[in-house]
C-alpha cells in the first residue's frame, strides 16, 4: 500500500512539472513569433527571481492574495459547490478595509487597528457568501450563477463609493485618500514589499486543513460535498451547510482584500487586481483543492506572474505584458490534462501489477 | 433497410480469455463453448466473472487477452455491433430502453435506416410477440408498462435482430415467481426452436430448472463446467463458493417479556398525486422480533422504509416507536433516538464511497459528543471502532484509512451494517440488505440480524428473496402497490400463495387468515 501511494505521489509531481514546462514551451513559441529568443527571456527572468531579493519577495507577495482566494473556491469546491464569486467577493472586502482603515487609523494602535480591519474585511467578504449560500438553500438558486453576477453588483457598488463617498479629498479620481502609515501591514523582509499577510495566508490555509480534516463540522461539509444525499440521511442538514460553506468561502476571499490594500496598494482605486478571483480558480484545481497544496500553487503562480512582469521590462526586449496571461492559461491546461494523464498512468500500472501476480 | 446478419454458426468457444480491470480480475483464462439448441447457465456468485465475460462476448468490454471463434474461426467482436451482426442479443440486468417511446420505437431502434415503415415494423413485433405468447401492446409507452413486461420488450427487441444467440442478465431478480415460469417457458421454446440461450444467474433452483449445460464460475474462473443431469444442487454450491455454508440457526420466537413496546405503526398512508404510495399500513413489531416484508420491489418497501426513519413526511396514521410519536422527531433525532437504517442503495443513501471507512463510520456520529473531543474528531477512538467493526464483521479492507469505495459490495454492506448495528438502539430496519452480495456476505448478514434479534431489538426486514424473508422472519407481511397484503406467520405460508399475494392476489383458502391477522394487529 505504501509503496503504491509512493507512486502516486511521483505521478503527482513528474506530471505537474511536465506540464509546467510545457506551459512555458508553449508560450515561448508565442515569443518566437515576436522574433524574441525565449530561452535567453526565460532564463533571465529565472536568474533574478534567485538572485534579486526583492524580486523574491515579489513572488509572495503575489501569492498571498491567490492563496485566500484559491482557498476560497477550494472551500466550497469541498462541498461540491461552486464559488465563482471570489473576486466580488475579494473587492466588498477591499471595500470594508479601505472604510475602516480610514476612519479609525491614527485613533486607536495599530495592531488593533489591523485586527479590526482584518475581521471587518472577513465579515464583509463573509456576508456577501452567505447571502449566495442562502439563495441555494432557500429557494435553490444556481450558486454558480448567482456568484458569479454578485461579482458585478460588488464591482459596481465599490466603483459608486469611489466617486461618492470614498472619493479622494482632492476629489479628482475615482479613488480613495492614501492610509496613513499607521494602518500598513508591516513589512517582514527589509528592502522589499514583503509583509506580514503572507505569513497570515499561510497560517489561514493549515487552519482551513485543519478545520475540513479534523473537526466534525468540517467532516459534515465534505460529507455533503461527497454524497448529499447519504449526507442528509445520516441527519446532517444539507441547506444549513450551504451558508456555512458559503459564508467562510466569502471570508477567506475578503480577507484577500485585507492583505492588498493594508498590504500592498495602501489605497483603493478602480479596476484593483481585477483577476484575483479566476487565478484563484486555477490555482485550487492545480492544488485539487487541498488547502496545503494551495500554499505552493499560490507561490508557483506568485513566481510566474512575477516572471511576466520582469518580462515585460526586460531592456531592449519588447515583451507584450498580455504573454503573462498566456503563460499562466497554458500551464493551468497543461496542468489539467496532467490530472488526466495520470489517472491512465494510475490505471495502466494497477493492471500491469494485477497481470504480473497473476502470472 | 435492415442489416444483414450472419447468426448461422453452429458453435461460438471462448478461449482462454482474460480481462483485468484496474483492481481486480474480472477473468482468467475463461474456456468453454457456446451451442446452438442449448440452455447455457453461467452459474456464479455475484462478482464471479459471470456478467464480464458475456460482456466480452457482446462487444461492450474488450478481452486483454485470448479469442472468441465462431465454428473455429477468430472472430473480432469491438462493440455490440459487431456481436449483433452474429446474431448476438444480451438483455443487461438494467434494461436499455427508452421509457418515452413506444414498445414499437424501442423495438426498431438501431436496427433500422433510412426510412422507416412503423406500420410494417408494427405487424412484425406484433407477431413476435403473438410467437412466444407475449401480452405486449405494440402502441404502449414503454414507461407504462410493469418490469415483467418491460423485459418481455427486450426480448422482442432482440428477437427482432435476428438474435439467435440471447444472453439474459439475472432476468429473473426483477420477476414474480409466475413471471419467473414464463420466462423459463419461453427459454424453452427458443432454444427448441435452434437457437441458442446463455442464462446468467447466482439461483440454484434456476439452473436445475431451465439448464442443458451448467458453466460455473468463481473469482473470474471456471470452476466447473458440466451437465445438468451429471450434477446436483449440493455440488455446484460447492463449485460456486468453494466451501460449505452453515445457514444461521434460529430460535423461534416466543413473544416478548421486554418491557420496550417496540414499533407501533396504525393506518399509515402516504400518497403522490393519485399514485397511493402507502395504503392504510397498519403493525406491531415487537422487542426481539424480525418482521419480513415480502414483494416485488417498488410495491412501497422504500416508502414504509424512508417514513419510519423520518427521510420523507407521511400524509396521515401514526408511527410511535417505545412509546415516543416518531413524527415529532427530525430524522437526526431519530438516528440519536437509535433507529439503524439500511437502505437498499447503499451507494446513493448510505455510504462516501471517496471516503475511508472510519470516515463512513463516523457519518452517522458526527453530532455525537462521545465521538469528538476538544472540537475535534476523537481520531484514536474512531480508530479504535472502526478497528473493532472490522474485526467484528470481518469486514476485508487494507484498513481503517482504505476508501470505502474500494471495498467489494459484501464487504461495502458489513461496513455500513456495523454502522448501523452501533447506532440501532431501538430499531433496526433493513431494505434488501443482501442484494447483489455473495454468498459469504450474506451468510454474515443473516448472523447479524439474527444477533439483534436475540438481542431483543425489533428488526423490519425487506427482501425480494423469498428463501432470505423465511429464513429469518417470526412474521411475514405481503406488500402491494402501497399496502399489506396481510401478515402470516412463515408456517402458513408456501411459495406459491406469496406468489400470488406478491401480485396482489388473495388465495382462496388463504383470505380468512390475512384478515384475521390483520385484525390482531390494530389494537
Amino acid at each position: 500500500m505504501g509503496k503504491r501511494i509512493g507512486a502516486s505521489t511521483r505521478d503527482l509531481i513528474i506530471t505537474n512539472l511536465v506540464a509546467i514546462v510545457a506551459g512555458l514551451v508553449l508560450s515561448g513559441f508565442l515569443l518566437l513569433f515576436l522574433d524574441i529568443n525565449p530561452i535567453q527571456v526565460y532564463s533571465s527572468a529565472i536568474k533574478t527571481l534567485f538572485t534579486d531579493r526583492y524580486m523574491a519577495a515579489e513572488v509572495f507577495l503575489k501569492a498571498t492574495p491567490f492563496i485566500f482566494t484559491a482557498l476560497a473556491f477550494a472551500f466550497t469546491y469541498k462541498a461540491n459547490l461552486f464559488n465563482i464569486g471570489a473576486q466580488g467577493q475579494f473587492y466588498l472586502g477591499s471595500v470594508a478595509a479601505v472604510s475602516v482603515s480610514l476612519l479609525l487609523d491614527g485613533k486607536i494602535p495599530t495592531a488593533i487597528l489591523l485586527v479590526v480591519v482584518f475581521a471587518a474585511t472577513l465579515l464583509a467578504g463573509g456576508l456577501m457568501g452567505a447571502g449566495i449560500g442562502f439563495l441555494k438553500a432557500r429557494y435553490n438558486a444556481n450558486e454558480f450563477l448567482t456568484s458569479m453576477m454578485s461579482t458585478y453588483v460588488a464591482l459596481a457598488f465599490m466603483n459608486y463609493l469611489l466617486r461618492t463617498v470614498l472619493k479622494e479629498t482632492k476629489g479628482e479620481y475615482p479613488q480613495t485618500d492614501a492610509l496613513s502609515e499607521a494602518a500598513w501591514i508591516p513589512r517582514i523582509v527589509p528592502g522589499t514589499r514583503l509583509h506580514l499577510g503572507f505569513v497570515i495566508a499561510v497560517i489561514t490555509a493549515i487552519l482551513i486543513w485543519v478545520f475540513l480534516y479534523k473537526t466534525p463540522l468540517g467532516f459534515r461539509i465534505r460529507a455533503i460535498g461527497s454524497n448529499a444525499r447519504a449526507g442528509e440521511l445520516a441527519g446532517i442538514n444539507s441547506r444549513r451547510i450551504f451558508v456555512i460553506a458559503f459564508l467562510i468561502s466569502g471570508a477567506l476571499a475578503g480577507a484577500a482584500g485585507f492583505t492588498e490594500v493594508n498590504g500592498v496598494q495602501r489605497m483603493l482605486i478602480q479596476d484593483f487586481n481585477p483577476d484575483l478571483g479566476s487565478a484563484g480558480i486555477g490555482i485550487a484545481i492545480l492544488a485539487n483543492a487541498n488547502p496545503i497544496g494551495i500554499i505552493f500553487a499560490s507561490i508557483l503562480f506568485g513566481a510566474i506572474s512575477v516572471i511576466g512582469t520582469m518580462m515585460g521590462r526586460m531592456p531592449g526586449i519588447n515583451v507584450p505584458p498580455s504573454i503573462v496571461s498566456i503563460i499562466q492559461g497554458s500551464v493551468m491546461l497543461f496542468v489539467i490534462a496532467a490530472y488526466y494523464v495520470r489517472a491512465m498512468i494510475g490505471i495502466r500500472r494497477d493492471k500491469k501489477r494485477l497481470k504480473r501476480e497473476e502470472a | 433497410m435492415r442489416e444483414e446478419i450472419k447468426g448461422n454458426w453452429s458453435e461460438i468457444e471462448i478461449r482462454n480469455v482474460s480481462k483485468y480491470f484496474a483492481r481486480v480480475v474480472a477473468n482468467k483464462d475463461v474456456n468453454f463453448t457456446i451451442r446452438k439448441g442449448e440452455v447455457l447457465a453461467l452459474l456464479g456468485e455475484n462478482g464471479a466473472g459471470k456478467s464480464t465475460i458475456m460482456k466480452i462476448l457482446y462487444g461492450l468490454y474488450q478481452a486483454d487477452e485470448g479469442s472468441i471463434l465462431f465454428d473455429g474461426k477468430e472472430e473480432r467482436i469491438a462493440n455490440p455491433k459487431d456481436a449483433m451482426k452474429f446474431g448476438i442479443g444480451m438483455i443487461q440486468q438494467h434494461f436499455s430502453l427508452v421509457y418515452a417511446h413506444t414498445v414499437t420505437e424501442n423495438v426498431i431502434l438501431g436496427a433500422m435506416r433510412g426510412v422507416i415503415p412503423y406500420a410494417k415494423a408494427k405487424e412484425e413485433v406484433e407477431s413476435l410477440a403473438s410467437r412466444y405468447g407475449f401480452d405486449v401492446d405494440a402502441d404502449a409507452l414503454v414507461g407504462d408498462l410493469d418490469v415483467g413486461v418491460q423485459q418481455k420488450v427486450e426480448i422482442i427487441k432482440a428477437l427482432f435482430k435476428q438474435t439467435t444467440l440471447l444472453i439474459m442478465d439475472e432476468p429473473t431478480a426483477v420477476l414474480t415467481p409466475q413471471e419467473a415460469d414464463q420466462l423459463m417457458e419461453f427459454v424453452r421454446q427458443f432454444v427448441a426452436d435452434g437457437h441458442a440461450v446463455v442464462f446468467i444467474t447466482h439461483k440454484m433452483k434456476e439452473v436445475m430448472e431451465v439448464a442443458d449445460r451448467i458453466i460455473v464460475m468463481r473469482d473470474g474462473r471456471i470452476s466447473g463446467d458440466l451437465r445438468k443431469e451429471d450434477t446436483n444442487e449440493a455440488e455446484l454450491s460447492r463449485l460456486m463458493i468453494g466451501r460449505d455454508i452453515v445457514a444461521p440457526a434460529k430460535v423461534d420466537f416466543e413473544g416478548s417479556d421486554h418491557e420496550r413496546s417496540g414499533l407501533v405503526v396504525k393506518n399509515l398512508s402516504l400518497a403522490q398525486g393519485k399514485v397511493k404510495l402507502l395504503d392504510d399500513i397498519s403493525f406491531h413489531l415487537r422487542p426481539g422480533e424480525v418482521l419480513g416484508i415480502a414483494g416485488v420491489s417498488g410495491n412501497g418497501q422504500e416508502e414504509l422504509c424512508e417514513t419510519i426513519c423520518g427521510i420523507r413526511a407521511f400524509d396521515s396514521g401514526s408511527v410511535v416507536l417505545d412509546g415516543v410519536d416518531l413524527s415529532e422527531l427530525s430524522l437526526r433525532e431519530r438516528i440519536e433516538q437509535g433507529v439503524g437504517y439500511v437502505p437498499v442503495d447503499r451507494h446513493r443513501d448510505a455510504m462516501i464511497g471517496s471516503m475511508s471507512l472510519a470516515e463512513n463510520i463516523y457519518l452517522k456520529f458526527s453530532t455525537d459528543g462521545d465521538w469528538n473531543r476538544r472540537g475535534l474528531i476523537d481520531t484514536n477512538n474512531l480508530r479504535q471502532k472502526t478497528l473493532e467493526s472490522i474485526e467484528d464483521f470481518d469486514i476485508r479492507a487494507p484498513g481503517p484509512d482504505a476508501p470505502a469505495g474500494n471495498l467489494s459490495g459484501g464487504n461495502q454492506q458489513k461496513l455500513i451494517l456495523s454502522r448501523e448495528m452501533r447506532l440501532a438502539k431501538k430499531l433496526l430496519i433493513l431494505n434488501q440488505p443482501t442484494r447483489g452480495l455473495d454468498l459469504g456476505a450474506i451468510n454474515n448478514i443473516h448472523s447479524t440480524v439474527l444477533k439483534a434479534r436475540a438481542e431483543g431489538l425489533p428488526v423490519l426486514l425487506i427482501s425480494t428473496e423469498l428463501s432470505e424473508i423465511f429464513a429469518l422472519s417470526d412474521r411475514i407481511a405481503v406488500m402491494y402497490k402501497g399496502r399489506f397484503m396481510g401478515i402470516f406467520s412463515p408456517r402458513e405460508l408456501n411459495t406459491e400463495h406469496i406468489g400470488l399475494l406478491m401480485a396482489g392476489i388473495v388465495p382462496d383458502d388463504m383470505s380468512h387468515v390475512a384478515g384475521e391477522e390483520i385484525r390482531a394487529e390494530v389494537v
